[in-house]
């Protein structure tokens, strides 16, 4: 079965020779040193190195914004570094592309998956192969063939027929891995993968890479989670601020060392502290109620199935769950955006949403702050007169968001484009906020935020319920951690239908083995 | 109606299909990767005065055909360098290029002929029947007695759908048109993908024009084009982006559009601005119709790289 | 690159930027067609504004259908919508006007005029009815649509002034003249500047506080910037905004028709509208879709137009050719924009830019 080793004529097939074999090889595998990257006046990578040896699993740590990605985007071809080195094989490169690190063997795993989903999945696998024929007639047969050989080979099942966009997040993901490996690579590098996989998932892609790795080749995996590194990874890389703070064996560290590596001082990063001390559930009448709900999504499948959830003033409800679920249908149900095709939506009248997706659904990048704040003040009758707008007195609100959230841009007239990704999510949410009297609904409110804009917007979520008539706020989330510390009650959303946890404060495993589908619990 | 009125029909079907045919098999592949060519009107009626001067100039209708494939060509290729290129949007740069284009074909003809609008006598193409198929009854003749821009258009549609579905190239170009972020990362360089792909359309409307002037019509006129090149972007959706009913829509259009002269047959009279405008019509109620279930490539007509 | 911040802090630096550029370009043109720039351009110039008469009865008259089918365009593109259909939607507006025009003699003109005036934008609303109906139903993109409606509706216009609306002799293929009553006074006596100009002004004031100081208007400006957010953040009922946007821009266009008709020819006749429907497209983006600027660049364009005829006359050049030279300052606006777009992203204080993103439907299925 031994095939000539891949080249950029040849089509490659797996089980080559050369760089797996492994032993006795002095060079490592990758070696990235003194990795400078700017994006205008941002400096993404600042003296960055990481260095793996083969038959490891090589863990890249740090928060959001620590320039990981752009590490990895380096390593695979997508950027060019500023400064610095690029070893692959022991030998500097310069890589111009993608292809470029594919043809030298690295392959590189996205976070946002890189299949088309209008082709095939044979199809996705066929894309970017340079065959002998050189653009022209495809065998299908020989990638299936490869295919189905890699996939006895390591375990992964995915289903080569049937158009990409079909699949779900998982399965996908087992594509791209798949995609990656026909190429042979000695070097694999998977982007944060566990962010859209249910507990049960992340193990067995945990001993895939495991096993990958016994294989001989390098497999780097760039995570935020401090836990998933300790159970998998054999070396540990810190990153922090676009530079490395730490490289260690797994035996030479622990957690705190790691978050400490991370956040830079001995400042607690974890506020669970915080949970403890809450004050009791209130009760009383629910302020927002959902009765066995029914939406129809666009290809007229049932995203939500029959959905009642009750959600009282001073409350988190946290609503766990893998993205696709139907969270984001109940999302815009409960904020008053879309009417349920069936069943019962009670709300009150001062919604707060804060959509996941801030860019694009929060806010208008070419509007300033002022005219993104009268987003949520157009129709308000305190803000204008008649058909006409009182831009004085949003302004002033403006104002006040800016100055109370601490939104850091020169004026209000500043573009929401120019803003900062926690700065953007800081006017959403002051902007959410101020509506919110009775119900906020937040999905997904950190995504993508470092730790202090983090902290920030879940002190606010925790300030705003406290407060004497507080509102009861829904937080939907797809970070599982973020859901535990909040919430009061917690939920998971599970193929349209919620499931409720019987323990007031579950654990993670609790919570995973719900989201698979185990056993359920009384609603 | 007798058997001669039917024949005659289908050969002004085909016809009048051809050019349709040409500029939107054209304009399914531009558009497979990715961009709407709104300037294809422009490429068509280039293309077109482009077939009337070199087939004076040469001498040759053949060679006229070749400029005009190559006006259409560049037209597409200024097309390209502003939305590929520079990024612009693609519904008003091409709009731009239609306008431009009608201009300068309108301002170049007067300026060489003068504005007086007298017929050109151009050598024409004419049709070339094809041994022993032209002999079926029916449909021999109207098929196979076309001009040789129809024998292209038959050819071009299971070749470029040979070439879209089974080869490397065809998957990278469509892929450039879904997922532009997916294909890039797998390599392929999708705006040098969609720049050729919007030339090789432009060039295909060009032909379309030429074959309006040299084997249509038989002379150059101001705005002949009337619209094709816009009925073609309709033709595409009705086709599903799929070269081969691309090829059979456009004959089906070709179709309703030598309608008239049936009715004329027949012995029905009506108002002929009403025929004019029935082509037209007709495309709107085709897309109303057929919409729903066909699906445009994901990344038609977004700007890519997509702005921060 | 300081140039391009200094273009940023202004659109209206932008516009002249695009000028100079589509001058430059045409100049190469036209030298490499074996014209004579310079000459042209004194031609062109001295016809649009070398006289008071000039200026007055051609020039600003001529700029009358380029305002209103300039804020048509303005106010779809900035609601979002490719509306390319002012061109049906005005002949639509005229053949309304004209009707009504020819059935009110004896009235009394102030019913007459404003008469004339609500057919044309009812008419030119209608017009655009079907292209909306198809894309918030149906899904259709309402480029092609709107394109096709246009060629429908020349043929209309073509059919009526050849049959229905044919004047009475049927000699000629156009229409009577409209009652008396049903005229346009002049603006300027003496001129064939009518009171249509100071109309077509009140409606660019209007639609520019309509789009900055009302409920109404930031919602069409949200929805043409962006549906996600202003359907998730701003609650905001897209659907609505876009029939009601679309239908005002077919009455603007309807409107450019129908005043042209009762301010200026008094009759329909074929090839009215010399394509003013796809000139506005220019008139607008130049103006950066903004009302107000929309006044400045439909006078430029009707300087265009008029000095097109002198510039055939003794430069030789065939006036055609402001056609294409319309599509090189389109060009040269949006080559503009996206330059000032590649900005860096932080930059602060950015102007707005002249075309928006296009939003979802604009297209195809």
């Amino acid at each position: 079965m031994s095939q000539a080793r891949p080249t950029p004529e040849g089509e490659g097939g797996p089980g080559g020779s050369g760089p797996l074999d492994g032993g006795g090889q002095s060079a490592a595998p990758a070696r990235l040193q003194g990795i400078v990257r700017r994006f205008g006046p941002v400096v993404a990578l600042d003296g960055a190195e990481l260095e793996v040896h083969p038959a490891e699993v090589h863990a890249v740590l740090g928060e959001n914004g620590a320039g990981k990605s752009t590490l990895l985007g380096i390593l695979g071809g997508m950027l060019r570094p500023d400064e610095g080195r690029v070893e692959i094989g022991g030998s500097e490169v310069v890589l111009r592309s993608p292809r470029d690190a594919w043809t030298r063997g690295v392959g590189l795993v996205h976070q946002h998956f890189t299949l088309v989903p209008a082709l095939t999945v044979l199809e996705n696998l066929a894309l970017g192969r340079r065959s002998a024929a050189r653009g022209w007639r495809i065998s299908y047969e020989r990638v299936r063939t490869a295919a189905l050989d890699l996939m006895r080979r390591t375990g992964l099942e995915v289903r080569l027929d049937g158009r990409v966009e079909k699949l779900g997040v998982g399965e996908r993901q087992r594509i791209e891995i798949l995609k990656a490996l026909l190429r042979d690579p000695p070097v694999l590098a998977l982007d944060e993968p566990t962010a859209v996989l249910t507990p049960g998932e992340v193990e067995s892609l945990f001993a895939l890479l495991r096993s990958l790795a016994a294989e001989g080749r390098a497999v780097i995996l760039v995570a935020h989670k401090i836990d998933e590194v300790l159970s998998v990874a054999d070396r540990v890389t810190v990153l922090r601020h676009g530079r490395t703070v730490l490289s260690a064996a797994r035996g030479e560290v622990d957690a705190p060392t790691l978050v400490a590596a991370m956040v830079g001082d001995d400042r607690r990063v974890d506020d669970a502290a915080e949970t403890t001390g809450r004050p009791a559930v209130r009760s009383g009448e629910p302020i927002a109620t959902l009765e066995d709900v029914i939406v129809h999504d666009t290809s007229g499948r049932r995203a939500l199935d029959g959905v009642s959830l009750g959600v009282r003033r001073g409350e988190i409800v946290g609503v766990a769950g893998v993205e696709g679920n139907g969270q984001r249908e109940m999302a815009l149900v409960l904020a008053g955006r879309r009417p349920p095709n069936e069943g019962t939506a009670r709300l009150p009248a001062g919604i707060g949403f804060i959509p996941q997706d801030r860019a694009r659904e929060g806010l208008i990048g070419d509007f300033d702050l002022v005219e993104n704040v009268a987003l949520a003040l157009h129709d308000d009758d305190r803000f204008g007169r008649g058909p006409l707008l009182d831009w004085g007195k949003i302004r002033v609100r403006a104002e006040e968001v800016r100055s109370r959230l601490g939104i850091r841009a020169p004026g209000v007239d500043t573009v929401a484009r120019a803003l900062s990704g926690g700065n953007q999510q800081r006017l959403v949410v002051g902007r959410e906020l101020a509506l919110a009297s009775d119900l906020l609904v937040a999905e997904n409110p950190t995504r993508g935020l470092d730790v202090a804009a983090t902290a920030f917007v879940h002190a606010e979520l925790r300030r705003l319920t406290r407060a004497e008539d507080g509102p009861g706020v829904v937080l939907v989330s797809t970070d599982l951690d973020e859901v535990l510390q909040l919430a009061d009650r917690v939920l998971v959303m599970m193929r349209g239908r919620l499931i409720a946890v019987a323990t007031q404060h579950p654990t993670r495993e609790e919570v995973g083995a719900l989201m698979l589908g185990g056993a359920s619990a009384v609603a | 109606m007798s058997e001669v009125e039917l024949v005659l029909f289908l050969e002004a079907s085909v016809r009048l299909g051809v050019p349709l045919a040409l500029a939107a098999m054209g304009e399914a592949i531009t558009e497979r990767s990715g961009v709407i060519n709104i300037g294809l009107e422009g490429s068509l009626i280039a293309g077109a005065l482009g077939g009337a001067l070199g087939a004076l100039a040469f001498g040759s209708a053949g060679l006229g055909v070749v400029a005009g494939a190559g006006a259409g060509f560049v037209v597409a290729l200024v097309f390209a360098t502003f939305c590929v290129g520079l990024g612009t949007d693609q519904i008003i740069t091409g709009t731009a290029i239609t306008l431009g284009g009608l201009g300068l074909t309108g301002a170049v003809y007067q300026a060489r002929f003068g504005a007086t609008g007298t017929a050109l006598s151009l050598p024409t193409l004419a049709p070339a029947p094809l041994p022993l198929v032209s002999d079926i009854p029916w449909v021999g003749s109207a098929l196979f007695a076309q001009a040789p821009t129809a024998y292209l258009a038959y050819a071009l549609a299971p070749l470029l759908w040979y070439f879209l579905f089974r080869t490397e190239w065809g998957l990278e170009l469509r892929a450039a048109g879904e997922q532009p972020d997916a294909a890039q990362a797998a390599g392929v360089r999708v705006r040098w993908v969609r720049f050729w792909a919007t030339a090789f359309g432009g060039a295909l409307a060009g032909i379309a024009g030429a074959h309006l002037a040299l084997a249509h019509a038989g002379t150059f006129a101001e705005n002949m084009s009337a619209g094709r090149g816009f009925i073609a972007i309709a033709v595409v959706v009705l086709g599903r982006w799929n070269p081969v009913l691309v090829l059979l829509a456009a004959l089906l259009f070709g179709a309703a559009s030598a309608f008239q002269f049936l009715l004329q047959a027949m012995g029905i009279d009506l108002p002929y601005q009403l025929f004019l405008a029935f082509p037209y019509v007709l495309t709107l109620a085709a897309l109303a119709g057929w919409v729903g279930r066909s699906r445009a490539p994901a990344a038609l007509a977004l700007p890519w790289p997509r702005e921060r | 690159m300081q140039w391009r911040e200094r273009l940023s802090a202004s659109p209206l630096a932008a516009g002249a930027a695009a000028l100079m550029l589509t001058a430059l370009a045409s100049g190469i043109l036209l030298a490499l067609g074996g014209y004579d720039p310079p000459t042209a351009a004194r031609a062109m110039l001295a016809g649009a504004l070398g006289s008071a008469d000039a200026l007055l009865s051609i020039t600003l008259v001529r700029s009358v259908p380029l305002i209103l089918t300039g804020l048509a365009v303005a106010l779809a593109f900035r609601a979002g919508l490719w509306n390319i259909g002012a061109e049906g939607q005005l002949y639509a507006g005229a053949i309304a006007g004209v009707w009504v025009g020819l059935s009110v003699d004896g009235l009394s003109a102030w019913i007459a005029i404003p008469g004339a005036l609500l057919a044309a934008a009812a008419a030119g609303a209608a017009w655009a009815l079907v292209p909306t109906l198809m894309r918030l139903h149906l899904g259709v993109g309402e480029v092609i649509t709107t394109i096709l409606m246009n060629f429908v509706g020349i043929y209309l216009a073509a059919f009526m002034v050849h049959g229905p609306l044919q004047e009475p002799r049927g000699v000629f293929p156009q229409t009577d003249q409209i009652a008396l009553a049903a005229r346009l006074p002049p603006l300027v006596p003496g001129t064939r500047l009518h009171v249509g100009f100071a109309l077509a002004v009140a409606l660019a004031v209007t639609l520019s506080v309509v789009l900055r100081r009302t409920r109404l208007g930031f919602r069409i400006r949200a929805v043409g910037a962006s549906t996600e957010a202003a359907v998730v953040a701003g609650r905001i009922d897209a659907r609505r905004v876009i029939l009601v946007s679309f239908l005002a821009s077919g009455a603007l266009a309807g409107l450019a028709g129908g005043v042209e008709v009762a301010g200026l020819t008094y009759a329909l006749y074929e090839g009215l509208s010399p394509g003013w429907g796809y000139t506005a497209i220019a008139v607008a983006l130049l103006a950066g879709l903004s009302p107000l600027a929309v006044l400045g660049t439909g006078v430029l364009f009707g300087a265009l137009e008029a000095g097109a005829g002198a510039m055939q006359r003794e430069a030789g050049i065939p006036a055609v050719w402001v056609v294409a030279v319309q599509a090189l300052i389109i060009l040269a606006v949006l080559a503009i924009d996206q330059l000032r777009r590649r900005r860096v992203p932080t930059t602060v204080g950015a102007a707005t830019p002249v075309v928006g993103a296009p939003t979802s439907g604009g297209v195809g299925v």
